[in-house]
């Protein structure tokens, strides 16, 4: 704490609990990329003279991965359109309502906690039942409830930059409701925005569980890298794995420093 | 209020279509019976399903998840104290971003990814048992490190401890600076402070990420699938076996009773600790 009471030694010993943490998530992933970079076809610590970058090159010729990253980006874009926009309007609804506050909160929160094999499972039953064939649309419908609560979380945590006052300026000026949605919120959120539609995306991405269930003929990116996981050793889904973990990384990375830029204006 | 009306529409719309609306029907489905004519089942009631729950050792996976979820969200909270307290009590502005960064890029990249590493780490010829070997600790390769419950809870661990973090952090940033000083000011040690101050003020953030923990550790799939050994089972892939051989009321009555569960722990928590409110801090 400011105050410094902890002591040295706890604060030593609170540090490497700390890291430890740390550790058990970001370790093993970093361990794969490592490997990923070495040219031997069986898995371990290249030395750095023999970094490479051949099983990221060989990516392109595997065909079954292209394809379903193809699919995956497809969904993924559905699904983050779609729960960026719902999530708005969840939002929007949020900061109108009062005493129903917790419970709209909850219940678009609740979507989350359901396991992803029984999402999945029920959908896919009903789908086949409506006689729906297997789709890109069939997986966004899966995803999309994955995904929106933390696009819901993202977006209202943005609409605090909005204060009472500019809205109740702007109606006093004349604008009506679209107008001060327009040129009032919807400048100030769109950082929030952003930030939503790219944790959508990236959580319909890395999707597999609810997936697993609605693909059709094209498997998307997990289902087909689980296969290639399961069926031994090809170091190019190291290379994969690696790539997609980084990227992923990096994205939000990106979208928590631009957060911290317009977090401080809101105060 | 038709504004509100016409904005609610379409959020609801979507929870009640995608989500509602199946999950109500798989659990009345669960109620049907099975009919080997048409490989599908047919409104008569019947508790064929749940009687299947009982047998095989079925209900034994049911037992065996909750006690998974228990234990990893004990670790998660334990892992997750020292990590919040160090990013609100002892880092700097830049260091506490870095580090609320590095806790909330795991809900977003793959956990299929993440439990995969682990095989490549904790395999036999893994960095773990090289280094296990080097020290002379072991001399042939431990076999229980993968493909055992071990590997499964680390797995489990390492994906879940961000949902703990969380509420925990937010809990945290409520403790109010002043008692802390007025603590010191008295005389009262760190530990005397954490005992008497902190963990108390920080109970409901503890609770939600157990809770948080627990809820996912049950709906977990991938660990078990990646990491777990011969014949190892949680829920979902219980679920998933019991597809394989198209056994649709079994699947319905399995899912059920995990939904009810699964309903009921998030809304006694949510009571218990209004889970809502402690997200309703618009300063993260």
């Amino acid at each position: 704490m400011v105050t410094g009471a902890e002591g040295r030694a706890n604060r030593i010993a609170i540090w490497a609990l700390a890291l430890a943490g740390l550790a058990v998530i970001y370790a093993p992933p970093f361990y794969l990329v490592a490997i990923s970079l070495n040219p031997a076809l069986q898995p371990g610590l290249p030395s750095l003279s023999d970094l490479s970058l051949t099983w990221y090159a060989r990516l392109a010729h595997e065909r079954g991965l292209v394809a379903a990253l193809r699919q995956s980006a497809g969904v993924a874009t559905i699904t983050a359109v779609l729960a960026t926009l719902l999530s708005l309007l969840a939002a929007l609804a949020y900061q109108e309502m009062r005493r129903a506050r917790s419970a709209w909160f909850l219940a678009m929160l609740l979507p989350m906690f359901v396991p992803g094999v029984i999402q999945g499972l029920a959908l896919s039953v009903i789908f086949t039942r409506l006689h729906l064939r297997p789709s890109m649309l069939t997986v966004a419908a899966g995803h999309l409830l994955w995904a929106m609560p933390f696009a819901f979380i993202v977006i209202l945590t943005s609409l605090g930059a909005v204060r009472g006052s500019f809205l109740m300026a702007a109606a006093d000026l004349g604008a009506g409701w679209w107008r001060r949605f327009r040129d009032v919120i919807l400048p100030l959120i769109r950082p929030g925005l952003v930030s939503a539609f790219l944790f959508a995306f990236l959580l319909s991405l890395n999707e597999f569980a609810r997936a697993f269930y609605l693909v059709g003929r094209q498997n998307t990116l997990p289902i087909e890298m689980f296969g290639k996981m399961n069926a031994g050793a090809s170091p190019t889904i190291y290379a994969l794995s690696g790539a997609i973990f980084l990227v992923s990384m990096l994205c939000v990375g990106l979208v928590m420093l631009r957060r911290r830029g317009t977090g401080s204006q809101a105060g | 209020m038709p504004r509100l009306l016409l904005i609610v529409l379409l959020p609801v719309l979507a929870v009640l279509v995608l989500g509602v609306a199946p999950l109500l029907t798989v659990t009345t489905w669960s109620f049907w019976t099975w009919d080997p004519a048409t490989y599908w089942i047919r409104p008569e009631p019947s508790l064929a399903g749940y009687g299947a729950i009982l047998e095989a050792g079925r209900w034994t996976v049911l037992a065996d998840t909750l006690g998974k979820g228990l234990l990893a969200a004990l670790l998660c909270l334990l892992l997750a104290y020292p990590l919040t307290y160090a990013i609100h009590f002892l880092s700097g502005p830049r260091l506490a971003l870095l580090l609320l960064a590095a806790i909330t890029i795991p809900f977003f990249t793959s956990s299929l990814i993440r439990a995969f590493s682990w095989r490549l780490v904790l395999g036999r010829t893994g960095p773990v048992n090289a280094f296990l070997q080097e020290l002379g600790l072991v001399a042939r390769p431990l076999d229980w490190l993968l493909f055992s419950d071990f590997a499964v809870m680390v797995g489990l661990v390492a994906s879940y401890m961000p949902f703990a973090a969380f509420p925990l952090l937010l809990s945290l940033r409520r403790v109010e600076p002043s008692y802390l000083a007025a603590a010191q000011d008295l005389g009262a040690g760190f530990w005397r402070i954490v005992r008497t101050i902190i963990l108390p003020l920080t109970l409901p953030g503890a609770f939600a990420g157990f809770l948080f923990v627990l809820v996912m550790v049950i709906g977990s799939s991938t660990e078990v699938q990646m990491l777990g050994g011969a014949g190892a089972s949680i829920v979902s892939v219980m679920v998933n076996d019991v597809m394989r051989v198209a056994n649709f009321p079994l699947a319905f009555a399995i899912s059920t009773v995990v939904l009810v569960v699964l309903l009921a722990l998030v809304l006694a928590g949510n009571r218990a600790f209004r889970l809502a409110r402690l997200f309703e801090d618009p300063s993260w």
